[in-house]
């Protein structure tokens, strides 16, 4: 079987619906027929360049796994472990990773823009050139990450902990950052017309 | 389709290289620098650069123009007005096929007035028009609603799920910076 990826996608088989089929799989993730079949079959070391657009995973133990440049967009990820996972240029945009820990996780140039980070953990990940815009990440943990050229702009990070992170370039634009805690932040960010009321310096 | 980006080292610009899998004709968008990173690729793929295209002409983006010419025997395109980059000049709504793969030229000036996008289906790479969470800078108010309206008509007109490439920075969706890029809401 000729596998559907995120730049070579294959249309799911289902007559009559129009969306792209996942790796490894004829159907998209509304017309799978045993979804935790599936789910079971996908190899967390490898699912670089994967389509998994819509999935749900939530809760899964996906520490470590390799989702480099793999497309989620709209998945469900709320309270998983994704702690160390390699999610290099990965796709997460609408994605719910509320709650989810990503501690160490590699998030360079992923794309979070819309995403949900609510209470998620992301101590010491790298967040560089990530796409933020407009994230929802309330309370959400990223002390000691590296944030470096990332662009949270209109990203709704109010109560968020970015203590000891490093913000040099990082792109606040029009963020909301009430009660957020910048303490010990190394580097230059842009905060041009961000909420910063009760900010903890 | 094949696609890889490549951050290069001048200015922190991306390039990217999109091909056909099939006939393994490949583009290159933008050429700030020729990093071997990209020739290494195109080896390990066994793809054939045919056509490079420029989406404005600034350094960053054209820096290793001369470097592909030299080793490559490819078309090179960009976009009217004013752009001193040699080779074919392309305006909105032109094709560019690359094998099986047909992309088209969106008018998007303003940051230059050469700046022009091209969409693939499924991807669009936007130069210095369209950041994530930003827009290219300009040198007037005017040159200012240009970009916007020319963002607004032919790239917020995509589809959302279309993937944004831009020449610095990460990627987005057209979803992504229609609803939150600060600039448009």
């Amino acid at each position: 079987m000729k596998r559907s990826t995120h730049y070579a996608p294959l249309c799911c088989k289902t007559p009559g619906c129009g969306a792209r089929a996942l790796t490894e799989a004829e159907h998209c993730w509304v017309h799978i027929e045993d979804r935790e079949a599936f789910l079971k079959s996908l190899n967390p070391g490898d699912m670089v360049d994967a389509w998994l657009a819509g999935v749900d995973m939530s809760g899964r133990d996906l520490e470590g796994a390799n989702l480099i440049g793999a497309r989620l967009s709209g998945a469900s990820l709320a309270g998983a472990n994704l702690r160390n996972a390699e999610l290099r240029r990965t796709f997460l945009d609408g994605a719910n990773l509320s709650g989810a820990q990503l501690d160490g996780a590699n998030l360079e140039f992923a794309v979070l823009g819309g995403a949900d980070v609510c209470d998620a953990s992301l101590k010491g990940a790298n967040v560089q050139r990530a796409n933020l815009v407009g994230t929802r990440g309330l309370r959400a943990n990223f002390s000691g990450a590296n944030l470096y050229y990332s662009r949270p702009g209109n990203a709704d990070f109010r109560e968020a902990d970015f203590t000891g992170a490093h913000i040099e370039r990082t792109i606040f634009r029009r963020a909301n950052l009430a009660g957020a805690c910048l303490a010990g932040t190394v580097g230059t960010a842009n905060f041009e017309n961000a909420n910063l009321e009760g900010v903890k310096r | 389709m094949i696609f890889r980006p490549f951050l290069l080292n001048v200015n922190e610009s991306n390039a990217f290289v999109i091909a056909c899998e099939e006939t393994g004709e490949a583009l290159l968008v933008d050429a700030g620098d020729f990093d071997t990173h990209i020739e290494d690729f195109l080896h390990e793929k066994r793809l054939r650069l045919t056509t490079v295209f420029i989406t404005h002409d600034h350094y960053d983006h054209t820096g290793g123009l001369s470097s592909i010419i030299e080793r490559y025997d490819v078309q090179v395109l960009s976009g009217r007005g004013g752009s001193g980059v040699k080779g074919k000049k392309v305006k909105h709504g032109d094709e560019v096929r690359i094998g099986s793969l047909t992309g088209k030229v969106l008018a998007t000036p303003g940051h230059t007035g050469d700046s022009v996008s091209l969409v693939f289906p499924g991807m669009v790479f936007t130069g210095d028009a369209l950041f994530s969470g930003s827009i290219g800078g300009v040198s007037s108010p005017q040159d200012g609603k240009l970009e916007v309206d020319h963002i607004r008509r032919n790239i917020f007109t995509l589809p959302d799920e279309y993937e944004i490439h831009p020449g610095h920075g990460p990627s987005s969706t057209v979803g992504i910076e229609r609803r939150h890029n600060p600039f448009f809401v």
